[in-house]
């Protein structure tokens, strides 16, 4: 027990060891680090640093954070190899480990491109620099909003760490609060961040327990929280704060020629375990949505179950409890759905601690069914009729939409829809990402603005 | 009074007294009647304190003159009536009387001594006073320490109604102000010593020139009337206020006073404060079982207070603490580590991904 992986807070004068220290334990319950956990105190005078601190030279940033991620993906960092990170982030999240390795490329990817990714978003009618010799004859110059920002970051995926980097490359100063359940990624790129040349006043993860997190989010200029639709609820109002709620993403099928696309429909469900906000929750159907329903039900119930550390391994693990009571929410809240896939649960007991969550299809009768909107952290996917009658309602709120099919008069419509994020045309699954392509919105919309400049 | 009795003997006189029709508060005499046991018979040992009923809420609505014993007499010597923090609901009312407070004061000026506390510095109270004992009890130590009290007031009332209705805003404003009167103090006076919270000591940590201030000019913080973890405690010690030396307090309106801090304490020891036995006594208890939990383990606090003006024993707090060895001769345990009732993050989200 003594000697758990010790995860420590990253403050502005260093890593910091409190005597507050969470366990994190595997999906089994075997512990494996712990987590230390700071005080109110210490989040303030962490927050106070940074927003002293002064901003690093662009080409400075854009390197270091390209070494940074670099050194994420090769080198031991706080004593963790890439694949011990990786073992470990696998036994606690219970993503499968094929998906912690490609996030891991990810997140270098990203890192490299961190700098160019952030700077896509600056209006053509501006320059970055004021030297620019555009400014004497009067122009725009970008420039950030605000100096400090705060993040409640996820535990869900680890390549979601990668939209924080875009604010440091555009010389923010931020400061993250880990989740508790996977605080391992934060951990480990703040580190290598700080090793390739980041000052400690520049970046900073600071775990608190539940009552210390506002704070954080008060001290900053800024601030991305993800959550539930409850943070959605709570911050939606305040425009300092960027809140990413549940994702809904939606396929929609236009005509019977769905056959051809199945691959990409299933892909979208259960890539990347069926864990993150760019995974399908629900797929409308025009025409006959059965025989659908049963296609993506016969494809995901071959998918095996195995856990979450082997190299074969697609769904997701969660600890017994957790997986029956996810279980349960699904059962409670079906409802009237006709079960093609998981209608008698989707708990399968590894028998030691931990069960995979497997697979989900159901199918609702009519488009506005608000099960449509159910969004579980595995792949479970709701299928629901659709008329070209009913218009674009019921595809609003959307993170991702794919449409398989569609007619340029319907796309028009959704891509006009402001409620609809990203809109995907063809044999594109929902969870394309790309450096440098929004996800939701650039981030340097909430981060930057213009400011007119004129000189002799 | 300077004699600290024995704990039994204290319990044994304490029970005699205010269970006696010609000695006891109508309050208890009355409150008797629906005892289902006999004090007076049955009441002998610390353990047996336990047969009581948490009197604490019915303290919210009783007419004060019936908490005084009535061997007092008619001409009680009342130093004044106080009331809880209100968090949870209408105020819990005591009266402290003035034998209890030369008691009381008796005893802090001795561990102030023990701690080589300043003498003959004014004092600077920044936290509740009002119907609040905080205030009054730097009123008595700054006295007795031959120094003047200045005082700043803060309504902990208002504080928890803008945070429980979600205007933090205007919490934040309040406490800026209080700490802005504070600063017109400590810059013109020779305050030597200063009492306050520790949320308002963690604002104050935010303004340099303020903390600079304290470390030239001030030897003692005394903090008290709500928590401070370890972590954060070692923060003040060794960032913030180095050159100035700071005791906690823990204690309740139900007690009629506070325990200190044990000193020299460690940066590797738990936060270990000792209660004014044997008129003040701690269990610490599992909340399910009402059981003691094992030394080292932690529970919920029980709080007694047994003198001749007051009686208000097995008072189950709403803090939770790590049971702790008394000091020789202590009645109970001492407590460390205090926090209140944890809330816990809801873990049962289940939708969503994030």
């Amino acid at each position: 027990m003594s000697e758990l992986l010790q995860l420590e807070a990253l403050g502005s004068s260093g890593p910091y060891r409190t005597r507050n220290r969470l366990t994190i334990s595997d999906l089994t319950g075997t512990p494996v680090a712990e987590l230390s956990l700071v005080p109110r105190l210490f989040v303030q005078r962490s927050l106070a640093a940074l927003h002293l601190a002064h901003t690093v030279p662009a080409d400075e940033r854009a390197r270091v954070i390209a070494q940074a991620g670099q050194a994420f993906a090769t080198g031991i960092i706080g004593g963790l190899s890439i694949e011990e990170y990786q073992h470990i982030v696998s036994r606690v999240s219970g993503m499968p480990i094929s998906v912690v390795r490609t996030a891991t490329e990810a997140i270098t990817h990203s890192a490299a491109e961190a700098y160019r990714s952030a700077v896509r978003a600056r209006p053509h009618g501006s320059v970055h620099d004021w030297r620019d010799p555009l400014t004497r004859r009067g122009d725009a110059v970008w420039t950030r909003r605000a100096r400090v920002l705060a993040v409640h970051a996820p535990g869900n995926e680890p390549a979601v760490h990668t939209q924080w980097l875009e604010a440091l490359a555009l010389g923010y100063r931020v400061a993250v609060r880990p989740s508790q359940r996977e605080p391992f990624t934060p951990h480990r790129l703040i580190t290598a961040l700080r090793e390739a040349g980041f000052g400690t006043g520049h970046v900073v993860l600071l775990p608190t327990d539940h009552s210390v997190a506002d704070d954080i989010i008060r001290a900053a200029d800024r601030a991305m929280v993800y959550g539930g639709q409850q943070v959605v609820n709570k911050y939606g109002n305040d425009n300092t704060v960027l809140s990413q709620g549940p994702g809904r993403s939606k396929i929609l099928l236009t005509d019977d020629d769905w056959q051809p696309h199945l691959d990409t429909i299933v892909d979208s469900v259960s890539a990347l375990g069926g864990m993150a906000c760019i995974n399908a929750t629900a797929v409308f159907v025009e025409g006959d949505p059965t025989p659908v329903a049963e296609a993506i039900a016969e494809r995901l119930a071959a998918i095996p179950s195995l856990p979450p550390d082997d190299d074969k391994a697609v769904l997701p693990t969660q600890p017994l409890a957790v997986a029956k009571a996810t279980e349960r929410y699904l059962l409670d809240h079906a409802g009237n759905a006709t079960a093609h896939l998981g209608g008698d649960g989707i708990v399968d007991d590894l028998g030691d601690g931990s069960a995979v969550m497997r697979p989900a299809v159901f199918q609702v009768d009519r488009s506005d069914a608000p099960q449509t909107g159910i969004e579980l952290a595995f792949p479970c996917v709701w299928v629901a009729p659709w008329s070209r009658a009913e218009d674009i309602q019921p595809l609003k709120n959307t993170l991702v939409l794919t449409v398989i099919n569609g007619d340029e008069a319907l796309i028009d419509r959704l891509v006009d829809e402001p409620t609809i994020s990203n809109v995907y045309i063809g044999d594109h699954p929902t969870h394309w990402m790309r450096p440098g392509i929004p996800h939701d919105g650039y981030l340097a919309e909430f981060l930057m603005r213009t400011k007119a400049m004129i000189r002799d | 009074m300077d004699q600290v009795p024995d704990p039994e003997e204290l319990i044994e006189a304490a029970i005699q007294w205010h269970f006696d029709p010609r000695t006891g508060s109508r309050f208890w005499l009355e409150r008797a009647r629906t005892l289902d046991f006999d004090p007076r018979r049955d009441v002998r040992t610390f353990a047996d304190l336990r047969l009581f009923p948490n009197v604490a809420n019915e303290l919210r609505d009783i007419r004060v003159e019936d908490l005084i014993p009535t061997g007092y007499g008619p001409k009680a010597d009342v130093v004044g009536v106080f009331e809880s923090g209100g968090t949870t609901g209408a105020p819990k009312r005591v009266v402290l009387l003035a034998d209890w407070m030369n008691c009381l004061m008796t005893h802090q000026m001795q561990v102030m001594d023990e701690r080589g506390d300043p003498r003959d510095v004014d004092w600077l109270s920044l936290g509740p006073s009002g119907p609040h004992l905080f205030g009054e009890i730097a009123t008595w130590q700054a006295r007795l320490r031959g120094g003047m009290k200045f005082s700043i007031d803060m309504d902990p009332r208002w504080v928890k109604k803008c945070l429980r209705d979600g205007r933090t805003e205007e919490a934040d404003r309040y406490a800026e102000h209080l700490i802005d009167q504070g600063v017109f103090v400590l810059e013109t006076q020779d305050i030597g010593i200063m009492m306050t919270t520790p949320p308002l000591l963690e604002r104050i940590a935010r303004r340099d020139e303020l903390v600079s201030l304290i470390n030239e000019k001030l030897q003692l913080i005394i903090w008290g009337g709500a928590q401070m973890d370890a972590d954060t405690r070692d923060l003040f010690r060794t960032e913030i206020f180095p050159e100035v030396r700071l005791c906690g307090t823990y204690g309740s309106t139900m007690i009629l006073g506070t325990a200190t801090e044990r000193t020299g304490l460690t940066e590797n020891d738990p936060m270990i404060f000792d209660p004014f036995s044997p008129y003040i006594s701690f269990s610490v208890v599992d909340p399910v079982t009402g059981e003691d939990v094992a030394y080292g383990e932690r529970g919920q606090v029980v709080m007694n207070h047994i003198s001749k003006s007051m009686l208000l024993p097995n008072n189950l707090e709403r803090d939770v603490a790590t049971r702790i060895q008394p000091l020789p001769r202590q009645l109970g345990d001492s407590v460390a580590d205090v926090t209140p009732v944890a809330v816990f993050e809801n873990e049962a989200v289940i939708e969503g991904v994030y």
